[in-house]
């Protein structure tokens, strides 16, 4: 049993999210969390790398660092993680970007329900599906679209763009599909399953 | 994919009974029947289920049953829970080796569009549209535009492929093209042509399609009987020559050369209706005859030199192809020795040359990265499984592609109680060890110090379960580490409605799930003989306590002070043990189980009528073996 902190590892929200005090969460306003979701220590997400309403002709200054002051009524969402999804010590979860008719802009990065985004990774990923497991030190890269129930294995290095469909085991620098899941993959309980109990284990002593 | 521990891998049994392999079907043609190693394989198969079940067959089964994980047969018969399925006819667990499978739908990987199987053939194998694999490291490509950089201006420039991983261009082959869309045909025009200007090529496709026009009716006239030929062939060829002295491109050349090949069968079999099957397909009466009538010939050759040319009046001979047309090349005069001159030039060097991998996939003449053309996506499938024996489809999936449901999905994990693993904390009250020890390492467990693990097994059936383990107190191989199963009777609960667990956890949501309680109330609970650690709706969890065993090579213990100073040497000399055999340190425990349940009796068995209790219920058992890995055993002490 590690030591416990005094006021606790874990912040719990109303919606059940367990969010550690030693992540760096940037634009808080920009990031949508389903309930019940971990997010450990040291791990980063960016949620002001947010998209810029409107500005995309006028605007040909960076917007990587955002602007405050063109922030429309409604603030655009970074990213989005489902219920259940656990993001491991040290990920970084980076909404992705693209040179679109010369301007960079961000778009939103969507996690799926039962995620797990393991240790070190980084994800620039478009989307991420539901019961996806992403491997330690893995990069997804940007505009990458993740399909349910896939796995991306420890280290894999998917390249910007790639497609992994459902079911899906990729792996390798870059990452190529090298296998399927079985069709037991994601029952509650089994590999592919386990994100309640991940979760329910969390901040416990 | 090795698996962090803990793990659990559950055996299929199929390694027991031989699977129906081409082997045994060709001895079993010998006998008149064709289905006789199913049909026995299956019986075998019921035998020993109700051997195992019943014990009755306790003595002959009992030597081949202790199933042994580091068998280097075991590692075909383990599999991760999630991907074994189960036969509702046989009542047994099927894994991927038993069972058949058939092709529901073709869909590209990267833009998950379905090809009709019509297409498939035609397309190689490959999406027909704009996805691509980098040709230097298999990456997706992208397609994009030259003029991006340069700002707002209409996005009309010339489009090319570009590789988001290694920067690799279709600009470094010398290839744009001039529309965003159909990309492949786009491709497939420029390559056609040898020319790698993508000016020519238009008109030399034309004439390439204009050719393969042309050769088929001349080419069904060529034959070797005709004297004629050789020469019509000639003029033919040098009157073709004027239009395009350009030879094909490999694509065409192929195409070529099959059409070139299908009318000299066409020409030299006896049944030009029907070229392939009567040369080819060994099925039809017309093959076997000349089949036989070779193997007489040949043995009456062997008896009377030169006898066997009288049966046949005149022997078809297939010639080769003579023109360009038909898909001939001839090499060019110093082709090699220019290869090597620029493998030798500075200016080629090392990365100027594909690789194997790159090659592999490219045209056999391609040899340097210049060469190297854009690959499209090879098609992924979704199938149907059916089990190998009954033929009983197991997996059905839907076939769009975007889609993740099944029609028909029996995965075993609906039927065997899933098995889930995790070390017990070990407690003050536990007698060998003071309190507040950290929970054990499981990549380096200390030999001949015990431990307790806990095994959940979960119901996932809506019948209540009856559960036996047995497990070897000594594990088999070198390792010898001793296992006992403190409760290895118990039941577990069926999975009743889903709502009645939400009602049940409703009264204390969080605090009162049970598991949870477990592992926090560990301090009070002791692990006892006889009795199930805890238990829950539709799971129940035993305590295993395994005592891991010592490696060979590690010193004999010595207490006290000698064995931190025996600790440098014992490890080398684990080291070395261990080189000799992988992975001998790692713990795996073999555990049978034997499953017992009542089940809602189908038609088939209530009109046998045996077994079937008054009230409908028939009582099914299924056993199997599986493998837990708990840990790594430490090679010191």
């Amino acid at each position: 049993m590690p030591p416990k902190v005094a006021k606790g590892e874990y912040i719990e929200t109303d919606t059940g999210n367990k969010i550690s005090r030693r992540s760096q969460i940037h634009g808080t306003q920009h990031i949508i969390l389903g309930g019940k979701t971990v997010i450990q220590a040291e791990a980063v997400i960016r949620g002001d790398l947010y998209r810029l309403h409107s500005s995309a002709s006028g605007d040909p200054n960076n917007p990587a660092t955002p602007t405050p002051t063109t922030q429309p009524n409604t603030p655009s969402v970074a990213i989005t993680v489902g219920r259940y999804s656990y993001i491991s010590k040290a990920a970084i979860l980076r909404p992705p970007s693209r040179l679109h008719r010369g301007v960079h802009s961000f778009y939103p990065l969507k996690i799926g329900d039962h995620v797990f985004v393991g240790e070190s990774a980084v994800i620039e990923a478009a989307s991420l599906g539901n019961h996806v497991h992403v491997g330690a030190h893995a990069s997804v890269g940007s505009m990458a679209i993740i399909k349910d129930f896939s796995c991306v294995l420890d280290g894999a290095v998917v390249p910007p763009g790639m497609v992994v469909p459902s079911w899906c085991v990729v792996g390798g620098q870059p990452a190529r599909i090298v296998g399927e899941v079985g069709e037991g993959y994601g029952v509650e309980g089994a590999e592919g399953g386990l994100a309640r109990e991940r979760y329910r284990v969390v901040g416990k002593p | 994919m090795s698996r962090p521990f803990p793990y659990t891998y559950i055996s299929c049994p199929c390694a027991d009974t031989p699977v129906p392999d081409p082997a045994r079907k060709r001895r079993s043609r010998e006998s008149p029947q064709k289905p006789t190693p199913e049909r026995t394989s299956a019986s075998d198969e019921d035998k020993k289920h109700i051997a195992q079940g019943s014990n009755q067959v306790e003595a002959e089964e009992e030597e081949e049953q202790t199933f042994d994980p580091r068998s280097p047969r075991s590692n075909f018969s383990l599999f991760p829970p999630e991907q074994l399925l189960y036969c509702e006819e046989c009542h047994q667990i099927k894994c991927p080796r038993c069972i058949t499978e058939e092709i529901v739908s073709w869909y590209c990987p990267n833009c998950l569009f379905e090809t009709p199987s019509s297409m498939v053939k035609s397309d190689g194998n490959r999406c027909g549209r704009n996805c691509f694999n980098c040709p230097v490291c298999t990456a997706p490509l992208a397609v994009s535009t030259i003029e991006n950089m340069t700002g707002n201006g209409s996005q009309q420039g010339p489009w090319v492929l570009s590789c988001g991983y290694c920067l690799w261009t279709t600009l470094d082959v010398g290839i744009k093209f001039d529309k965003p869309t159909n990309i492949r045909s786009q491709l497939q025009k420029m390559t056609d042509s040898s020319n790698p200007a993508p000016t020519f090529d238009t008109r030399s496709r034309q004439a390439s399609r204009t050719f393969g026009d042309l050769k088929s009716p001349l080419s069904s006239y060529a034959s070797i009987d005709e004297q004629a030929n050789p020469g019509e062939g000639d003029g033919e060829q040098s009157a073709g020559q004027e239009t395009a002295t350009a030879p094909l491109g490999a694509e065409a050349r192929f195409a070529a050369l099959k059409s070139f090949y299908r009318t000299q069968i066409n020409e030299t079999s006896n049944s030009p209706s029907d070229p392939l099957s009567s040369d080819f397909g060994f099925s039809s009466p017309g093959a076997l005859n000349r089949l036989m009538s070779l193997y007489a010939s040949s043995s009456r050759l062997a008896g009377l030199y030169g006898g066997s040319k009288k049966p046949k009046s005149k022997l078809p001979v297939m010639r080769e192809a003579l023109t360009t047309s038909e898909g001939l090349r001839v090499a060019p005069e110093n082709a090699e020795v220019a290869v090597i001159e620029r493998l030798a030039s500075p200016d080629c060097g090392w990365d100027g040359v594909a690789s194997a991998e790159q090659r592999a996939a490219q045209s056999p003449d391609v040899r340097f990265t210049d060469d190297l053309l854009p690959l499209p996506v090879l098609l992924r499938t979704k199938r149907a499984k059916r089990c190998k024996l009954c033929k009983h489809i197991l997996v059905k999936p839907e076939t769009k592609p975007q889609s993740t449901r099944f029609r028909i999905r029996l995965i075993a994990l609906s039927y065997i109680p899933l098995p889930t693993l995790r070390p017990l904390t070990l407690s003050s009250s536990s007698s060998l060890i003071s309190a507040a020890i950290p929970p054990p390492d499981l990549n380096a467990l200390a030999p001949l110090r015990p431990i307790h693990v806990l095994l959940t097994l979960k119901n996932h059936m809506f019948d209540p379960v009856r559960i036996t383990l047995a497990t070897p107190s000594v594990t088999p191989g070198r390792v010898a580490s001793k296992v006992t199963v403190l409760c290895p009777q118990f039941d577990i609960g069926a999975n009743s409605d889903v709502w009645d667990e939400a009602l049940q956890g409703a009264s204390a949501p969080l605090a009162g799930d049970p598991r949870s309680a477990a592992l926090r109330g560990t301090s009070e609970k002791v692990a006892e003989a006889g009795k199930v650690w805890d238990k829950g709706r539709n799971w129940t969890t035993v305590v295993l306590e395994v005592i891991p065993g010592i490696l060979p090579g590690t010193q004999p213990m010595m207490p006290g002070a000698g064995a931190e100073a025996d600790d440098g040497n014992s490890t080398s000399g684990g080291d070395d043990a261990l080189a000799s055999r992988q992975d001998e340190d790692v713990l795996e425990i073999p555990v049978f189980v034997h499953m017992e349940w009542d089940a809602e009796a189908q038609l088939e068995q209530q009109n046998l009528g045996k077994g079937s209790k008054p009230d409908d219920l028939v009582s099914r058992e299924l056993a199997y073996w599986m493998v837990l890995g708990v840990g790594r055993i430490q090679a010191s002490l």
